[in-house]
């Protein structure tokens, strides 16, 4: 099963997009990433669901049916709502972005967009506007990941690891106790273009653990006939 | 030839002007210079004729020749006469009947040598002739000659001598002399300033077409946005400047257009492509281990999918249409066609009503499959702007020409802004709660074409709040 984190330490995001299928897959991944997800198709129920429910960032698409996204975006400004926006847009002109930036969104993205990039990017204003809910750090069991610097030690002692160990480390760390498969393990980490066997990820699995002195019962632990699971043992759910 | 091909227009009009102005002048010139050559010339003979007169009247008086039946020429009297007749500048002779010169005038080395006598021209003069007058040289020298036949009374025929009288040219030929070096620098003049005048005149009057040319260069090149600047000119260049203009307006206008239509496709197309990307990545970051999202983002990729070759059916669609060879005519029954089409329009429908108002029977000429898309396209852009209380109503009316097929809806209808821009291809009006995503925007640039690919035109009247008519007309054969 999934474990998360409880609600109201989990960060609030509001999606106002029209289009069904790029809220499914918004949502549906966003979940997947620990965030809470409200998902609204126009801009007035958008702005209402604003009104009553604090977000601590908006993922806003610029064509919307009712009222389009610059308006509802100058609306939450003239409100002072201090919510950070991230606007989508499918145009690519510079004059959109620059309207968009202006009526108040802190950052755009243009579709087709990465998955990976709009985290990033949601990361960064969330980092910027200080609402980031999580530490930057990542602690468990004795090991402490730093995502800034790409440090990793063990109960003080540093712990070289090459990147795609690190990237290993730093999914299972952020999601504890979410069962990972190894296609999903493989995809994360190497990409979704990679060609080959999923058996590699044993392979740097088991590197993994070598080098953080993994011994039975694991923090990474074989979860038979599925993949891999991070335990750190302490009651962090 | 090839040379004169080679040269610019300017330089060809300059050459053809200067050798115009050429020939003009030389011809004046050379015409003026032979009038006052002839103009001394008589002068000259009138002179000498108006001095001989007495002299020769009073020697026939004081001879008793004048009125004599058998007048006789004696060489000394001759002698005299001829003497008489000599001066510094005209010397003369007399010769009997039988042209034998019988009596010189000159005397003095100052005066001038006579000519030898013309036989041709004597025999002129012998033969009634008054006025024998003609040009001869002595020592290369000219000299004008008069022949004088003698007779005792005016108009007798009995001439028993003529007289020679030549007068030199030199004098004359020296006034010619100055005049026609004076005529030359006129015409060199003329021609310097004439041909730089004309060179500057044909400069001013093609001008704009060196302007016209850089502008075809500049557009060619790809600057659609360059115009001929057109100075107000209303002469030919000025007309062909505004005329050249008109058709870049149109081409970049055309231009344009296309350009928009391209973005706005891509655009179209980038949509449900992002659904699908995103999809996709989510489902490969592992979302596919989980059957019930899986199920999800695969359905949504599936309406994607679908949603894409749609898009580019309609596109071809629209590309077709361009050609008319992909139009298949039937004659047909419109009652028929339309007891076939409400089935259909019923299942669009739903369970909102369509009403069919038949008007008079008539068959058509058209292709069925097109005119059921027009139709559809019609009725669902009817059915989307209007409530479920109110019908859509579909008609048709006979006229002198062609039928008219109309649809009409008691809907929201539109305001004049969205009405200018409903035939535009991917133009998305504004929507009231219902998704734009759905929408390509390219139902009514579709149905325009199909009609126009026809012969027919469309119309779409509107009354905001009160509803829209979308009329649209097909030719009969």
């Amino acid at each position: 099963m999934i474990m998360m984190a409880k609600r109201e330490d989990r960060t609030k995001v509001l999606i106002i997009e029209d289009d069904p299928v790029i809220t499914e897959f918004l949502s549906t991944g966003l979940r997947y990433e620990g965030y809470d997800v409200t998902g609204k198709d126009n801009g007035r129920a958008g702005l209402e669901a604003l009104k009553r429910e604090a977000f601590d960032l908006v993922i806003l698409d610029i064509m919307l049916p009712d009222i389009d996204g610059f308006e509802v975006c100058r609306r939450i400004r003239a409100k002072a709502i201090e919510v950070p926006i991230l606007m989508l847009t499918v145009k690519k002109d510079i004059s959109d972005r620059v309207m968009g930036l202006d009526s108040g969104a802190d950052d755009y993205l243009t579709k087709p967009f990465s998955f990976e990039e709009l985290l990033a990017r949601m990361r960064a204003i969330l980092r910027r506007s200080g609402k980031a809910r999580e530490n930057s750090k990542l602690h468990a069991a004795g090991v402490v990941l730093d995502p800034a610097t790409r440090r990793v030690s063990l109960h003080g002692r540093g712990v070289e690891l090459t990147p795609t160990e690190f990237g290993l480390l730093e999914l299972f760390m952020r999601h504890p106790y979410r069962v990972f498969t190894r296609d999903t393990l493989l995809n994360r980490v190497l990409g979704y273009d990679f060609d080959g066997g999923t058996n590699i990820i044993d392979v740097h699995i088991s590197h993994l653990r070598n080098k953080l002195g993994d011994r039975p019962p694991r923090l990474i632990r074989t979860v038979y006939g599925v993949g891999y699971a991070f335990h750190p043992g302490d009651d962090a759910s | 030839m090839k040379l004169v091909e080679r040269l610019s227009l300017r330089a060809k009009l300059g050459l053809l002007y200067a050798a115009l102005l050429i020939f003009s002048v030389v011809l004046v010139g050379f015409c003026s210079y032979w009038n006052i050559w002839e103009l001394f010339i008589n002068n000259k003979s009138s002179h000498l004729r108006a001095r001989a007169k007495p002299v020769i009247e009073h020697w026939l008086i004081g001879n008793g020749l004048a009125g004599s039946p058998h007048p006789r020429l004696d060489p000394d009297r001759a002698a005299a006469l001829a003497r008489d007749l000599t001066s510094r500048d005209s010397v003369a002779i007399i010769l009997n009947r039988e042209g034998r010169i019988i009596a010189t005038g000159r005397r003095l080395p100052e005066e001038p040598e006579a000519p030898l006598p013309d036989q041709q021209e004597l025999k002129r003069a012998f033969a009634g002739e008054n006025e024998v007058t003609y040009c001869s040289q002595v020592h290369g020298e000219p000299v004008l000659v008069m022949l004088i036949p003698l007779r005792p009374a005016p108009a007798s025929p009995h001439i028993f001598g003529v007289i020679q009288l030549s007068s030199t040219l030199a004098d004359i030929n020296q006034i010619l002399f100055r005049h026609g070096a004076m005529l030359m620098g006129l015409v060199a003049a003329i021609l310097i300033l004439g041909t730089l005048a004309g060179y500057w005149l044909i400069g001013v009057s093609l001008g704009d077409l060196q302007g016209l040319l850089d502008a075809c260069h500049q557009i060619s090149k790809g600057n659609l946005s360059k115009r001929v600047p057109l100075k107000n000119r209303k002469d030919e260049i000025g007309q062909l400047a505004s005329s050249f203009n008109e058709m870049v307006d149109r081409l970049e206008a055309t231009f344009a257009s296309q350009q928009r239509f391209v973005a706005n496709a891509a655009h179209e197309l980038l949509t449900p492509l992002t659904g699908l990307k995103g999809s996709l990545e989510v489902l490969l970051r592992g979302a596919q281990d989980d059957p019930v999202a899986r199920a999800r983002l695969s359905k949504g990729m599936y309406k994607e999918v679908n949603r894409l070759i749609r898009l580019c059916d309609q596109l071809l669609g629209l590309s077709r249409l361009e050609s008319s060879s992909h139009i298949h005519r039937q004659t047909v029954g419109l009652q028929d066609f339309f007891s076939d089409f409400m089935s259909q329009a019923r299942l669009l429908a739903g369970n909102r009503s369509v009403l069919l108002r038949p008007g008079p029977f008539v068959t058509i000429s058209v292709d069925p499959d097109l005119l059921q898309q027009i139709l559809l396209n019609l009725l669902s852009n009817a059915l989307r702007h209007s409530t479920d209380e109110t019908p859509v109503v579909i008609t048709w009316r006979l006229r002198p020409e062609f039928v008219e097929i109309e649809v009409s809806d008691q809907g929201e209808g539109m305001d004049q802004e969205t009405l200018s821009h409903v035939f535009e291809p991917f133009f998305k009006g504004k929507s009231t709660g219902r998704s734009l995503g759905k929408r390509s925007g390219l139902g009514l640039a579709l149905a325009k074409s199909m009609v126009e690919a026809h012969g027919g035109s469309i119309h779409i009247r509107s009354n905001l709040g009160k509803g829209t008519t979308v009329t649209f007309t097909l030719p009969i054969k």
